[in-house]
């Protein structure tokens, strides 16, 4: 009975503090790894690596909650770290563009100015959120009088769009209004475009309007500061919204359906920035000011992991877990498992966002190459090694998955094999994972309740 | 009118009728039994109430609103609770966080004050907590409340499932089955237990059963359904004289258990 004490993520009841040690050793290290590397007195390949395995902790972390502790199935876990990566890049990449080609870092000193691009992405997504509500509602109705009729009614919509975008496209101006889709999104861009166009003239205006003191603070290391920050959590938030899109119309599917869903979800996003040219589309983006180091790395990686672990350690994780063992027995004790489902599925994708935001400004550059569907198998590979549920696993997990293959490089052609080879004899001597889903410190340290027990 | 009310019942699924004309009334505080041959309705029925299905025809009524086809978290809340037959607990959390996860419902701080710890967090957990061990203590679950539930013996788990039934603070009760695969005495400690609940908890429970000794000692009302129908209801001394149910269900019955 021992052992099996040991599985239970019981919830913290003691001192609000407690969490476990390998986080209390990342909190340790982390101003001394931030000094070490402003110092620059690491081997950049070392200082790489180390700065790799911070955002690989992140994106594992927040793949846990969703495929661990809820016990859904996401491949797609790349699509949020892209939409976050393009959504804080953007911004920045067209900050450097608007402003002069100098020390990349000092420009980022105006906070308001991606707020207020993540503002039209809000306004622009919620319209076109209402359209498709408002599409979905016609499908309903249409749905009342049969299948069939929802079908016709589909292929309908399909063709008009089509036929309407075929024929709006490859004129300059506003399309004629009959035409209601090209007309719909030149409008949409237009609103994007004199939204932006105005943001950033209308920030410096309003920062030539503040007094002096104010103006002072909010040019240096603060502005600097506060617009890395909202950079972040912008590109975080955008993830967020992609999985509220997404976690909805997928909520009544179950294992490999959710699994293929996801990973068709991850494709979308591909293909649509590959077709973006403001994004850069197969080209990518690059010239992204390279402000992420070791220091915004690893805060984000704590941060995430006390977020995921107090989330699991309480009433809401609680549900999480009831309802990844007994989808019936959870919902049959007052448990929304859709409530629970999709808690997890946007907490999850808002810390993707901010490790794909984290890694567009450590690579300077991004293509969507980077966030294809590999990507996704080998976040979902660390997660399956750590053992559902583990976040300490889930830590060692991305640590050990990050660092055996650059430590395999010597090898050269057999790196991959050898790699292979040992995740396979990994999953048959421990299917359960590396901790089996336990964690590493002893239950009085998490501050569990009964230590008597 | 009865706190639970169900009128002119029916399910079809497809061609076939699973259940019909089905009438029943509850109230806290009563114990009825719904009996019957395998395969009569008798689960069907309990689905139904609890949102499982959606019925084809009839009323589902709780304090006079309809609940019928809502989804079964909105039952619960509304104050229905359920037990299985085959015991559905949640195997790999511990005996406490089975029960805690039946105070899910009460819970009134929000997603950030749980991210941010706020101390509204600590106290509902702290109290949460605190009645989830005194159910366990009225189980007799507290000194094993660390351990996997899958671990328990069959008995226990069972006992289990009703208290996290019961920490959802239902005023209906809806029990299926819970002495299968029970032997005698823990069948004898089960009834004591059910009358406890019903008086301790002022419950209505609505019971499943097949043995016939343990509903005949405990019911107060009975209702037998026979192919989808209700065949007879009334005192268990008046069910056991029906002729009509001593034919489907009971006859042999009567004699060997």
């Amino acid at each position: 009975m021992k052992r099996s004490d040991q599985l239970l993520p019981g919830p913290a009841h003691g001192s609000p503090w407690a969490s476990f040690w390998p986080l209390l050793l990342l909190l340790l290290l982390w101003p001394i790894g931030s000094f070490l590397q402003n110092a620059a007195l690491f081997d950049p390949y070392f200082a790489r690596i180390i700065c790799l395995v911070g955002l690989n902790i992140t994106l594992a972390v927040s793949l846990q909650l969703i495929n661990g502790i809820s016990g859904q199935f996401s491949l797609g876990h790349a699509g949020f770290m892209a939409v976050g990566a393009y959504m804080a890049a953007y911004p920045a990449h067209a900050m450097l563009a608007t402003d002069a080609k100098d020390a990349h870092l000092r420009l980022l000193t105006n906070p308001l100015a991606p707020l207020l691009f993540y503002l039209d992405i809000a306004v622009v997504g919620l319209c076109v959120v209402g359209i498709c509500w408002l599409l979905f509602g016609v499908f309903r109705l249409l749905r009342r009088l049969g299948n069939w009729a929802m079908a016709v009614g589909l292929l309908v919509v399909a063709i008009w769009l089509l036929t309407d975008m075929a024929m709006g496209s490859g004129q300059d101006g506003a399309p004629p209004p009959y035409l209601v889709w090209s007309s719909l999104n030149y409008w949409l861009h237009a609103l994007f475009d004199a939204l932006l166009a105005r943001g950033l003239p209308m920030t410096h205006q309003v920062a030539a309007m503040l007094p002096g003191a104010v103006a002072d603070v909010l040019k240096g290391p603060v502005a600097y500061f506060l617009t890395c920050l909202v950079l972040l959590i912008g590109g975080g938030l955008c993830a967020a919204g992609a999985g509220l899109l997404i976690g909805i119309p997928v909520l009544r599917l179950r294992g490999d359906y959710l699994a293929i869903a996801t990973l068709g979800f991850a494709e979308i996003i591909a293909v649509l920035i590959n077709n973006s040219q403001p994004l850069g589309g197969a080209l990518g983006l690059s010239d992204i000011p390279r402000f992420a180091g070791f220091g915004w790395i690893y805060g984000v990686a704590i941060l995430t992991t006390i977020a995921v672990w107090r989330l699991t350690h309480s009433a809401r994780g609680r549900a999480m877990l009831a309802v990844r063992e007994d989808e019936v027995a959870a919902s049959a004790i007052g448990i929304d498992p859709a409530h629970s489902r999709i808690m997890a599925f946007v907490v999850g994708a808002f810390f993707a966002g901010v490790a794909g935001a984290l890694f567009a400004h450590f690579e300077g550059y991004i293509t969507p190459r980077h966030f294809q569907f590999m990507r996704s198998i080998e976040l979902v590979v660390m997660v399956t090694l750590a053992g559902a549920g583990s976040l300490s696993g889930t830590i060692l997990a991305a640590i050990v998955l990050t660092v055996m293959p650059e430590l395999l490089r010597s090898f050269s052609e057999w790196r991959m094999v050898i790699y292979s080879l040992l995740l396979i004899i990994m999953m048959l001597l421990r299917p359960e994972g590396l901790l089996g889903g336990r964690e590493l410190i002893p239950r009085r340290w998490r501050g569990d309740a009964d230590v008597s027990a | 009118m009865s706190l639970l009310e169900i009128n002119n019942l029916s399910i079809q699924f497809g061609g076939l009728t699973a259940l019909t004309g089905f009438r029943f009334a509850l109230d806290p505080g009563q114990l009825v039994a719904l009996i019957g041959p395998n395969g009569a309705g008798k689960t069907t029925a309990f689905n139904l109430v609890t949102g499982v299905y959606a019925p084809t025809t009839g009323t589902i009524a709780l304090d006079g609103k309809s609940i019928a086809a809502r989804p079964p978290h909105r039952i619960n809340q509304l104050g229905i609770g359920r037990t299985f037959q085959n015991i559905r607990l949640f195997g790999q959390l511990s005996v406490l966080d089975n029960v805690l996860a039946g105070f899910h419902q009460e819970i009134t701080h929000g997603f950030w004050g749980t991210l941010l710890r706020s101390s509204h967090h600590w106290r509902e957990e702290r109290e949460h907590h605190r009645q989830a061990m005194e159910l366990l203590k009225t189980f007799a679950l507290d000194s094993r409340a660390h351990w996997q539930a899958r671990n328990l013996p069959y008995g226990d788990q069972r006992r289990l499932e009703i208290a996290r039934a019961l920490a959802t603070s239902p005023r209906i009760l809806l029990l299926d089955e819970p002495a299968a695969g029970m032997n005698p005495t823990e069948k004898a400690e089960l009834m004591q237990l059910i009358r406890f609940i019903r008086d301790h908890f002022h419950v209505g429970i609505w019971l499943i059963e097949h043995d016939m000794k343990l509903v005949m000692a405990i019911s107060e009302r009975i209702t037998v359904l026979d192919h989808g129908e209700i065949i007879a209801t009334g005192s268990p001394a008046e069910v056991q004289a029906n002729p009509k149910v001593i034919e489907a269900y009971l006859g042999s019955t009567l004699h060997g258990a």
